[in-house]
């Protein structure tokens, strides 16, 4: 069969930005090695990719980079408090289907054995008293979970999902490096790194045969669903928080695959099952895919200290939660396993390795250690348990050959004293691939991660491909991505694809409207994401309304009481410093916008609205997020004009994020928390400013200033045709229904939305915060905007702070009460 | 000797604690030596759910777990022990023969040395403590030598001082301020062993309150007391040894529960949601009730 790739792009040689590529050792390339049909895939990839840059291969890394930034790519190197976006090369690495095969193989063959392992450890130790393995290599394991020994997981399967670090020596031999079990980290960012690549090169990947990745989320899925107790089971995502280094990853992860994202917070064990609080009460969790070591995840059963873990989740487990993987699993992560784990294949499965693990030598045995001692120069000397050891206080590794005599000695101490804490390894050398810097081609040496799920009946499935690291430095063994690493999508080809692509069948998918659980944390999180943006929406305006009648405070006298009036509502809602009372309005206005220290202030309520939506990242929108992500604006803090431009451009963006979220969201109950805290900040905010600008003798120029809050000034002199007085004023913005910044609008969208959330009493009727609604609406409906005094406004307010207390007693914190505080743990 | 032992906890929070879940670690293990009859624990208010397990260290372990809110917890745990005196467990390996044998034992049971040979959470590794021990520990010193040489260093070094140091204060600072309890001076004693290689437990149990006539009262008789356990290989076992009174703990200690450090056999821990509990004296009395 014909390449098809070759019709496109032909095979014209000139047009072959590969033939000036020139790796120093060419037999270690994996594209110089390449022959045939796979050469050619090389080859037209890139072509694909000159063509699709227009010949800028230099400009093509922009454009991943700005996919990557639309997809909320990112992540967090250790310790770091910002995210990065994640560096994606935009060449690829291609593996024939052929190679791919045998790695596929092997890599479930190791899973296989690995499970076996871990059966044994936690069960009847037959491989330890047998002196297959060392008890000491368990239990020097910082994972080794002793709580978990005799207890079976449902359907036996300790191991859902495997990852593992490959190197390719420059002979063409497959290596493992690392066994990855507790957590797959980078799982998503392969995922996304396919996307992102689908994106920016119009197809490329299907042009040329890759495999897609579909059907291997779709057999994690089922895999997880596979031993649940009940038939169409909950699935959901543990996730230690946002700080963590691959929360966006699991946050990704979660809504592709569908899966509810919870923290340990919203979830809660009752008689030996698993629930999440959700809106509508607690609702049962048939299975978990953890994303927090096993250290944390149960305060009762492993460390009292975890404020991220759940409270006897593990009484849920000896109850037939599904939980993947199972804690205690990482005790096969050490480095010590590897030197074992060719005889315990022999032993356990009958017969060698598959795919070979890199050379390696446990110290605790006496034979091993001679060996290590006599072949010191040319080995990896690291910590057997990955924990700081003498010599090797910074838990790398160290080539025995470019040791100083102190750092030697040191080791060599350590060796005699606690030979269990080392072991030491075979050099291994990588080969290059061709990735894209600066415009041309240039050999990188790189480790692939792979990937292994069980499927529905227990089969291993490898992702296709996985995603392969690369690094100028050549320091690849790190559990993420350092800086300056960059990752690259794998693309396994089919040079001769089958004639129908038998992808297996799915069963069909159950057709749904509601969105699942919506867990009460994040009810929370969406209310309060609706009310910091109408917050920094207010604010933005009452700053620019400040600035605006500052402005003309020369001209006309009675400007004056405006400008006092706009700036003690700002004071009022913490934007600007008490101490601001002698400032110029211009030095306040730039204030409330821009200070960090100012709780209330625009740029703060930004912070606070981000954070959030980092929270929520599954939940909003993908345009939502963007808008949300928008920079800052900038300006020169004393120059009116540019403050009035930025306060303009504030307003139009909030606008823009509730419009899209209202567009974008399912309308559901998750939609409505965060539709219900916009309104009730709005009803609020309203009320405030009213109550800030109107007592006393409000002049006309208070009074426009109150309307062009509103945005209704206009409105006000096409229906009146006359400068604003005081109760027509009011009747506007307090009391008309129809006016969709007023305050009466407000409160028929807020009743609106929590008559429409699920019932969470028994007996039929109303919730309180429903009740209290009401109660205001017939209260407004039945008042007369010449009878408003200062009383009925702060009648009003206290009304919505017990609607909002009540809100959030009701759905957010149901089993906490309202002071509660996050469970503390404690030593007596 | 025949003791009877009784041991009470009692902790009041300011405003009452919903999802209250305890672990209690207080009925204790089997032991050489050690006979037991009586147990009982009370408990008000009755929990939902009460349970023992065992593990997952040498240990008992009764959860208890509460529907209703909690304002207050009564704990009061009592049992008769006949205890045997020990004597001296006879010659030892050499500690660089037995750091050998220690990685060779096939067992990973909670009574084998695999699990008490590396670094835990409290008790964690450490350069300064363990350069400090291991002068003490030479390969071919018989391991109880070693063992007993290093109590006696820090016996002699340290001042035992109640209220120098709490259950959250890190051995290294207690280390350096040659200060602390009897907790302090066991995680030290079991961070300089590992650090040279030899298997080294926390034991956690009950000391004579009054001493016999004629001799001096024992530090640590009025609370829990803390000692440590060294793996003397095959033959010896495990042997106890308190640094905190420089003797082997033999007759007069009562052992109760053995794990890594404090942590794994902390009398009480939990969870609940609300604000920290004041906990109120936890009174031991353990008393001579035949002397035979």
């Amino acid at each position: 069969m014909a390449d098809p790739a070759a019709d496109l792009f032909g095979p014209d040689p000139a047009s072959d930005p590969l033939a000036h590529y020139s790796p120093a050792e060419p037999q270690a390339d994996v594209f110089r090695a390449a022959q045939g049909p796979i050469a050619d895939a090389w080859r037209n990839l890139a072509a694909g990719l000159a063509l699709q840059s227009q010949g800028d291969l230099a400009g093509l890394q922009h454009y991943i980079d700005r996919q990557v930034e639309d997809l909320g790519l990112a992540f967090r190197v250790a310790g770091d408090e910002e995210e990065r976006p994640w560096p994606l090369n935009p060449m690829p690495l291609v593996i024939s289907a052929a190679e791919w095969s045998g790695i596929e193989a092997g890599l479930a063959q190791r899973a296989e054995l690995l499970e076996r392992v871990i059966a044994d450890i936690y069960g009847p130790q037959d491989l330890i008293r047998g002196g297959h393995l060392p008890a000491v290599v368990v239990s020097g394991s910082p994972h080794f979970a002793r709580r978990m020994v005799g207890l079976e997981p449902p359907g036996g399967r300790h191991l859902n999902v495997c990852s593992f670090d490959l190197a390719r020596g420059p002979d063409g031999e497959w290596r493992v490096l690392t066994d990855r079990v507790r957590l797959p980290v980078g799982i998503g960012y392969a995922l996304e790194n396919r996307l992102a690549l689908m994106r920016s090169t119009g197809g490329l990947a299907g042009r040329l045969g890759a495999r897609s990745h579909a059907s291997f989320f779709e057999a994690l899925r089922r895999g997880l669903a596979a031993n649940c107790q009940r038939a169409d089971p909950r699935l959901a995502l543990l996730t230690p928080g946002r700080f963590n280094q691959s929360y966006p990853e699991q946050a990704y992860l979660a809504r592709y695959m569908g899966l509810a994202l919870v923290e340990g917070r919203d979830l809660a064990v009752r008689d030996g099952r698993l629930f999440v609080r959700t809106i509508a009460g607690l609702k049962r969790i048939d299975g978990l895919w953890r994303w927090i070591n096993a250290r944390d995840i149960d305060p009762l059963h492993f460390d009292a200290r975890s404020r991220i873990g759940v409270p006897n989740l593990i009484s849920a487990c000896e109850q037939g939660l599904v939980l993947a993987n199972w804690p205690g699993v990482g005790v096969v992560e050490t480095r010590a396993m590897p030197a074992f784990l060719p005889r315990l294949a022999r032993e356990l499965l009958g017969e060698p390795l598959a795919l070979p693990n890199v050379a390696t030598w446990w110290c605790g045995g006496e034979a091993e250690r001679k060996r290590v001692l006599d072949n010191f120069d040319k080995l990896v000397v690291s910590s057997a348990f990955k924990q700081q050891v003498a010599g090797l206080e910074d838990g790398r590794t160290r080539v025995g050959a470019s040791m100083s005599p102190d750092e030697r000695a040191a080791i060599m101490a350590g060796i005699a004293r606690r030979p269990m804490d080392y072991t030491a390894q075979e050099i291994v050398h990588l080969s290059t691939t061709p990735a894209l810097a600066d415009g041309h081609f240039e050999a990188r040496g790189f480790t692939l991660r792979a990937f292994l799920v069980r499927d529905g009946d227990g089969r291993w499935v490898a992702m296709p491909g996985g995603f392969a690291r690369i690094s100028k430095s050549g320091e690849l063994r790190t559990s993420l991505m350092g800086l300056g690493d960059h990752s690259v999508d794998v693309w396994v080809i089919d040079p001769e694809p089958p004639e129908s692509h038998a992808e297996a069948a799915l069963p069909a998918t159950a057709i749904r409207r509601e969105e699942g659980l919506l867990p009460a944390q994040a009810a929370d999180n969406l209310y309060w994401i609706g009310r910091y943006g109408e917050r920094l929406n207010q604010t933005a305006r009452a700053i620019r309304a400040l600035v605006s009648h500052s402005a003309g405070v020369m001209a006309r006298a009675e400007g004056v009481t405006a400008t006092t009036r706009l700036a003690n509502l700002l004071r009022r809602w913490n934007a600007a410093p008490p101490a601001s009372i002698k400032w110029q309005p211009i030095r306040l206005a730039a204030t409330a916008l821009d200070e960090r220290a100012q709780p209330g202030s625009v740029r703060q309520l930004t912070g606070m609205t981000h954070d959030l939506a980092l929270l929520l990242r599954d939940r909003l929108t993908r345009d939502t997020w963007r808008a949300i992500n928008r920079p800052f604006p900038s300006f020169d803090a004393e120059d009116a004009d540019e403050l009035v431009d930025a306060c303009d451009l504030i307003v139009e963006r909030q606008a823009a994020v509730a419009r899209l979220a209202s567009d974008g969201m399912s309308h559901t109950a998750g939609w409505r928390f965060l539709d219900l805290g916009m309104a009730l900040e709005r009803a609020s905010l309203a009320l405030q400013a009213v109550r800030e600008l109107v007592p006393g003798k409000a002049s006309g120029e208070d009074l426009s200033a109150l309307l062009d809050l509103f945005d209704c000034l206009g409105l006000y002199r096409s229906r009146y045709l006359a400068i604003p007085t005081i109760a027509p004023v009011l009747d506007m913005v307090l009391l008309d229904p129809l006016q969709p910044r007023g305050f009466a609008y407000q409160l028929a969208v807020i009743d609106r939305h929590l008559a429409a959330l699920p019932p969470l009493r028994d007996d039929g009727l109303p919730e309180t915060a429903h009740l209290l609604a009401r109660n205001l609406v017939a209260s407004v409906e039945a008042q007369a905007a010449q009878e408003i005094v200062p009383a009925t406004l702060d009648g009003w307010l206290g009304q919505l702070a017990g609607l909002s207390d009540a809100i959030s007693r009701s759905y957010f914190l149901q089993q906490e009460g309202q002071d509660s505080k996050p469970p503390t743990s404690f030593l007596a | 000797m025949i003791y009877r032992v009784s041991h009470e906890i009692r902790m009041r929070y300011a405003k009452p604690v919903a999802d209250a879940r305890f672990n209690l670690r207080l009925k204790p293990v089997e032991w050489p030596g050690q006979a037991m009859s009586d147990y009982r624990l009370d408990i008000l208010p009755q929990p939902a759910v009460r349970a023992d397990e065992t593990g997952p260290y040498y240990l008992t372990t009764t959860r208890l777990e509460y529907e209703a809110d909690v304002a207050e917890l009564a704990v009061s745990s009592s049992f008769t022990m006949a205890v045997e005196p020990r004597g001296h467990p006879g010659p030892t390996p050499a500690v660089g023969e037995l750091r050998q044998l220690a990685l060779e034992v096939p067992d990973l049971s909670v009574l084998s040395p695999a699990p008490y040979l590396f670094a835990s959470r409290i008790a964690a590794a450490n350069r300064e403590i363990g350069e400090w021990a291991a002068q003490l520990c030479p390969p071919d010193t018989a391991v109880l030598d070693a063992a007993l040489a290093l109590a006696d260093r820090l016996h002699g070094e340290f001042t035992y001082q109640p209220g120098a140091t709490d259950s959250g204060t890190a051995p290294i600072e207690a280390f350096r301020a040659r200060n602390g309890v009897c907790q302090d001076f066991a995680h030290v004693m079991i961070m300089g062993l590992r650090w040279c290689g030899i298997p080294a437990a926390y034991a956690s149990g009950y000391l004579r309150t009054i001493p016999p006539p004629g001799q001096e009262k024992l530090v640590g008789a009025d609370a829990m007391h803390a000692w440590v356990t060294v793996w003397c290989g095959e033959q010896a076992g495990w042997v106890g040894i308190d640094p905190t009174n420089n003797c082997l703990a033999s007759g007069d200690h009562i052992l109760i529960a053995m794990g890594r450090d404090y942590a794994d056999v902390a009398p009480i821990d939990g969870t609940f949601v609300g604000a920290a509990p004041q906990i109120m004296s936890g009174g031991v009395d353990v008393a001579v009730i035949d002397p035979a």
